[in-house]
């Protein structure tokens, strides 16, 4: 298996408790902007996948304070809140990290348009993914004018996120 | 925290990934396979998250509401000349209106028509947009507690907005009428009244469907409520013959869910009496309603 070598914890670094708690933290922080209502047309349907960002961030630089339960429990409160059918954003954001962690290693260190670009690829994935499951389940093609728009949309708001999400990453944890 | 070796702790996490994507995908099928399975669950968390997401969204909501008050200053003039102007179209049709009203009730009396069950209102405020890209629903901060029950009539001062699909105890989430789900039986009051089926597709205008070939329906034409099932109350504003897609009619709410801040459940029918509102409901879905029939 490709990613087995990078799943060994970073070394152990002297983060304080809130440090530690802070990629759960901003993930659900993503998840609850994502379901809020916001009074602009047609939010709902192109919410930009707030919480994919949050994954993706944190699964490179700091998996092991985002475990696959946390993942798990994170898309389980918000398909129940949200109404959306159970297990979809769980299984998304679990799939994610799984691809995110099999890539790792090329993306430490590296400038910050090569981590826009993976986060594309990413969105590119997982967006036709989603819009896949929802189909099967429904059992019918879904429009898929939205999801690209929604897509678009995703991966031009990642680079406010990324540089709030590194902000906090740096004030608050030991190295990065 | 439980302090494992790293070797302990990566096997861990090797072994927690896969287990969790069999578990959501087992859920995945599950929720699929019986759709009530998880509804207790989902109301109880609706109910957990509602003060979290209320106290959020009110910040958001005035935010909201002082940039339209801005706006609003900057448009005062202009407004309020257009307003002068619609006020004394308004007043005609006022004039209008309470002659049909004298009328309708008159002709009522002579049909002896029993009046169908009485209507009340519960006023709630939106706290999620929810459902995401492809569910189409709202959460709203009134639940069972203050009378909202599955299949009651949402909407705002415009029009229709949708219909209640579950209701905890102090939320309920309201499906919209652009939902893939979303099926509501309406009248097309075209050139000639017809029945017809207003279904969503999860784009924002939803389509007409089950209404006779050649029913005639033309663009502009008004889309309301038939009332057909009695939970919804007949003659409620839906929307407008928008445009045509192929054979597909489509249709322009009223109504903007996603601008609303406040919601209306239309309770139909539940404050009265059971037996009469049975046969009010039965004789209104069964005689066919004037065409300028008063609510």
């Amino acid at each position: 298996m490709a990613f087995n070598a990078f799943l060994t914890p970073a070394a152990p670094r002297a983060d304080s408790a809130a440090a530690r708690l802070l990629p759960i933290a901003t993930t659900m922080l993503a998840a609850l902007l994502s379901i809020l209502a916001l009074p602009i047309p047609g939010y709902a349907a192109l919410t930009p996948a707030f919480t994919l960002m949050a994954v993706y961030h944190w699964t490179i630089y700091r998996p092991d304070l985002l475990p696959a339960a946390s993942l798990f429990a994170i898309g389980f409160a918000v398909d129940l809140i949200a109404g959306a059918p159970l297990g979809v954003t769980s299984l998304l954001l679990l799939l994610t990290r799984a691809l995110v962690l099999s890539f790792r290693r090329s993306f430490r260190n590296r400038r910050f348009p090569f981590v826009w670009a993976g986060f594309a690829v990413l969105t590119g994935v997982a967006m036709p993914f989603l819009w896949a499951l929802n189909s099967l389940l429904d059992m019918t093609l879904l429009e898929s004018r939205t999801t690209l728009f929604r897509a678009a949309l995703t991966v031009s708001v990642f680079p406010a996120a990324s540089f709030l999400l590194g902000r906090t990453q740096r004030a608050l944890m030991a190295g990065g | 925290m439980i302090r494992l070796s790293p070797a302990r702790r990566a096997s861990l996490q090797r072994l927690g990934l896969p287990l969790f994507v069999v578990f959501s995908a087992a859920v995945i099928v599950l929720g699929k396979a019986d759709g009530t399975l998880f509804e207790a669950l989902r109301n109880s968390a609706a109910d957990t998250a509602a003060p979290m997401l209320g106290a959020v969204s009110r910040p958001i909501a005035s935010l909201s509401r002082l940039a339209d008050g801005v706006k609003d200053w900057v448009a005062v003039y202009r407004d309020n000349a257009r307003l002068t102007q619609e006020n004394s179209l308004l007043l005609q049709w006022q004039a209008a209106a309470l002659n049909l009203e004298a009328e309708n009730k008159r002709l009522r009396g002579l049909l002896r028509l029993v009046p169908s069950g009485a209507t009340s209102y519960v006023t709630a405020r939106v706290i999620a947009n929810s459902g995401g890209a492809y569910v189409r629903s709202l959460m709203i901060d009134a639940g069972r507690r203050d009378g909202v029950a599955p299949g009651q009539a949402v909407e705002t001062g415009a029009g229709l907005v949708g219909r209640i699909t579950e209701a905890g105890e102090q939320t309920a989430r309201v499906l919209l009428t652009s939902d893939l789900n979303s099926n509501i039986p309406v009248f097309i009051e075209g050139r000639r009244e017809v029945r017809a089926i207003l279904s969503g597709d999860n784009t924002e205008r939803p389509y007409l469907r089950f209404y006779p070939a050649r029913a005639g329906i033309r663009i502009g034409d008004r889309i309301v409520t038939s009332g057909v099932g009695g939970l919804f109350p007949p003659r409620l504003p839906v929307g407008v013959v928008a445009g045509f897609e192929g054979k597909l009619a489509r249709v322009e709410p009223y109504a903007d869910a996603s601008q609303a801040a406040y919601l209306r459940v239309v309770d139909y029918g539940r404050a009265a009496p059971p037996a009469p509102t049975a046969a009010a409901r039965g004789s209104a879905a069964g005689v066919a309603p004037p065409s300028v029939g008063g609510l």
